[in-house]
């Protein structure tokens, strides 16, 4: 084969820890009214959950840890050979340790690494224990399934959102050691300071963002996005939503002009900020790529085409 | 390294004039510029920053005269040409702006009869809604497609055909559907993380069985529908549908010429499709299904059809 890709394929997990006492009511709220699905290694120390379209064993792990917070962000690599680049790059600026194994089930040989600002990402090359589509691989359809329906049942994790303390710093680190390329940035009305950006390793028709960075006090998580395949599910989800007393953000379902997205924000039981999203922009991991420019003056259009109106805390962490 | 994505089709028609006036008016296309000498006219779809996604060649005839694929390293194009090489094949060079607003390629003949160019560097134009502070959507037209999604290609052997494009260029089976009898209907392909950016059909080599475009949401199939109703255009017989395949909404007309086109939104991304994922094939029984999943019923003139 002449070409192949190498380097991060694709966004793979965000792994949440939460007290012991909240993980009940985690897993009630992300099955019966997310409708994701359960690995059958999900036990009450830690869940394993996928969405209904994903054919790996999980996408969110929430986890019982001594206090809550974000953990780490997990991506898969195209080849071992491309885990290994990256371990030597990443032991030579300090930020990583290789593990022989990982914590989660079926990762095998892992680097942990820190990016500056204190976010965590785990980079693996392969998962065991691979399931298969949900409707299985000889004509699946490709309807929600229907033990899921009436559910919010998304296709598949989209993004993380995560603040940190000094986004131009964590945001070079990503680009230039991880490959990360920037679809959108927000920056002070003078360019001198960057504030926000939406950075992808995978080309899409759709997407532009496999992690938004905002700007906070410390790495923390903002919100988790799943995929849903159009805004007009995304509206039948907010009634779903509203009948199960979600508490839904105060922009209602909106166009988010950052990222180019239908979205709708809410809250799970804990407070964890969480979007649907449908549409973005194409991406393309291509050197030349150019990003969309945001200044901070048009901050409530990018945020909301719809409302232009953006709360104090939207932009707040939530976990 | 790797394919980024289908940048762009350069197809044939047989009259430019029309040719414009429908991908401008009633697909909704930019148009980027028109090349007198050359008979030739360079289009883009909305949310695409590139040069063109669409050429228009003025040849008195219908069908494809090469998809455009982009690298993302310059030296993947001596990377495939020596590869192409040692498979008896000769590529050609390509220089800089011979296809207008776009570097240096190099453009191949493959075994089913499709020119194939490979480039790395685009001019850049923007999103039609700009760069800066954009607005979600341009001002004119109001119906508009975001970008160009796949290519349908036909050929005798289209199993070969996935062979060769999967071992030269990377690319990964996503669905396939067969025919009871074991042949294939249609095979998915992908080179990144959507779920198809050419497809393969049963037909003569070198056909064209049409290009897609991605639109923003199911009811922008509807709508796209209601507009080739009212300017007279015939859309397939089904009009809106679903393929079983990718699960996507769509319609389907022809350009002036014949070239046919599809309309479509939903396709899921396939994050690691083939390499890790195993691909969907469907049971032979399904394969109706597979294609139209409403009617359970394929057309006659459906796969029989190519420019």
């Amino acid at each position: 084969m002449a070409l192949r890709p190498h380097g991060i394929i694709r966004i793979a997990y965000v792994r949440l820890g939460l007290l012991a006492t909240d993980i009940v009511q985690a897993r009630s709220f992300y099955r019966d009214v997310m409708g994701l699905i359960e690995d059958p290694r999900s036990n009450a120390e830690r869940l394993l959950l996928r969405c209904w379209h994903e054919a790996y064993p999980y996408s969110l792990v929430i986890e019982r840890s001594v206090e809550r917070g974000l953990l780490e962000l997990g991506f898969e690599m195209a080849d071992f050979g491309s885990l290994a680049a990256a371990a030597r790059r990443l032991k030579a600026t300090g930020a990583s340790e290789s593990e022989p194994g990982a914590p989660l089930p079926g990762l095998g040989a892992s680097v942990l690494c820190e990016v500056p600002g204190g976010l965590k990402i785990r980079l693996f090359a392969a998962v065991t224990d691979m399931p298969s589509y949900l409707g299985g691989h000889m004509g699946p359809d490709w309807v929600v399934p229907r033990e899921l329906r009436a559910t919010v049942a998304p296709l598949s994790l989209n993004h993380v959102g995560v603040t940190v303390p000094d986004p131009a710093r964590t945001v070079d680190f990503l680009r230039s050691e991880l490959g990360f390329a920037i679809s959108e940035r927000i920056e002070s009305d003078d360019g001198r300071r960057l504030l926000s950006a939406l950075m992808f390793r995978m080309s899409k028709d759709v997407g532009g963002q496999e992690i938004a960075i905002f700007r906070g006090d410390e790495a923390r998580l903002h919100h988790i996005a799943f995929t849903k395949e159009d805004p007009n599910d995304i509206l039948v989800d907010g009634q779903y939503l509203g009948e199960a007393k979600v508490r839904i953000d105060a922009l209602g379902p909106t166009r988010q002009s950052y990222g180019r997205t239908f979205s709708l924000y809410f809250y799970d039981p804990l407070g964890i900020r969480l979007e649907l999203c449908s549409g973005g922009r194409i991406t393309e991991v291509h050197p030349e790529f150019e990003p969309v420019v945001w200044t901070e003056s048009a901050l409530s259009k990018a945020l909301s085409f719809h409302d232009r109106q953006v709360s104090n805390t939207f932009l707040d962490a939530c976990l | 390294m790797s394919l980024t994505r289908l940048g762009y089709a350069s197809i044939n028609v047989k009259d430019l004039v029309p040719a414009v006036s429908f991908y401008t008016d009633v697909v909704g296309l930019r148009l980027i510029e028109h090349d007198k000498r050359g008979r030739r006219t360079y289009l883009q779809t909305a949310d695409n920053q590139d040069h063109h996604g669409l050429v228009l060649n003025e040849a008195g005839r219908a069908g494809l005269d090469h998809a455009g694929y982009k690298v993302n390293d310059p030296a993947d194009l001596e990377c495939v040409s020596k590869e192409l090489r040692e498979r008896g094949i000769e590529p050609k060079s390509v220089r800089a702006q011979d296809v207008s607003g776009q570097g240096e390629g190099i453009r191949f003949t493959a075994p089913s009869g499709h020119d194939i160019l490979l480039y790395y560097h685009a001019d850049k134009i923007g999103y039609a809604t700009g760069m800066r502070n954009p607005d979600p959507l341009a001002r004119v037209p109001a119906l508009s497609v975001s970008h160009l999604d796949h290519v349908v290609l036909a050929c005798e052997q289209p199993e070969e055909a996935s062979r060769f494009f999967r071992e030269l260029l990377g690319f990964y089976i996503t669905e396939q559907v067969n025919m009871p009898d074991g042949q294939p209907v249609a095979i998915f392909l992908t080179c990144s993380n959507t779920m198809h950016d050419m497809a393969i059909v049963p037909g003569p080599n070198g056909g064209f069985h049409h290009m897609a475009f991605g639109v923003d949401s199911r009811l922008d199939v509807v709508a796209r529908t209601d507009l080739l109703k009212q300017r007279s255009l015939p859309t397939m017989e089904l009009g809106v549908t679903r393929h079983g395949v990718a699960g996507v909404t769509t319609v389907y007309c022809h350009d002036p010429s014949g070239n046919r086109l599809e309309f479509a939104h939903g396709a899921y991304l396939t994050a690691g499709a083939g390499d890790r994922v195993p691909p969907v094939v469907w049971r032979p029984d399904l394969h109706e299904r597979a294609v139209f999943f409403y009617e359970g019923v394929i057309p006659g003139d459906f796969f029989s059809t190519v420019t």
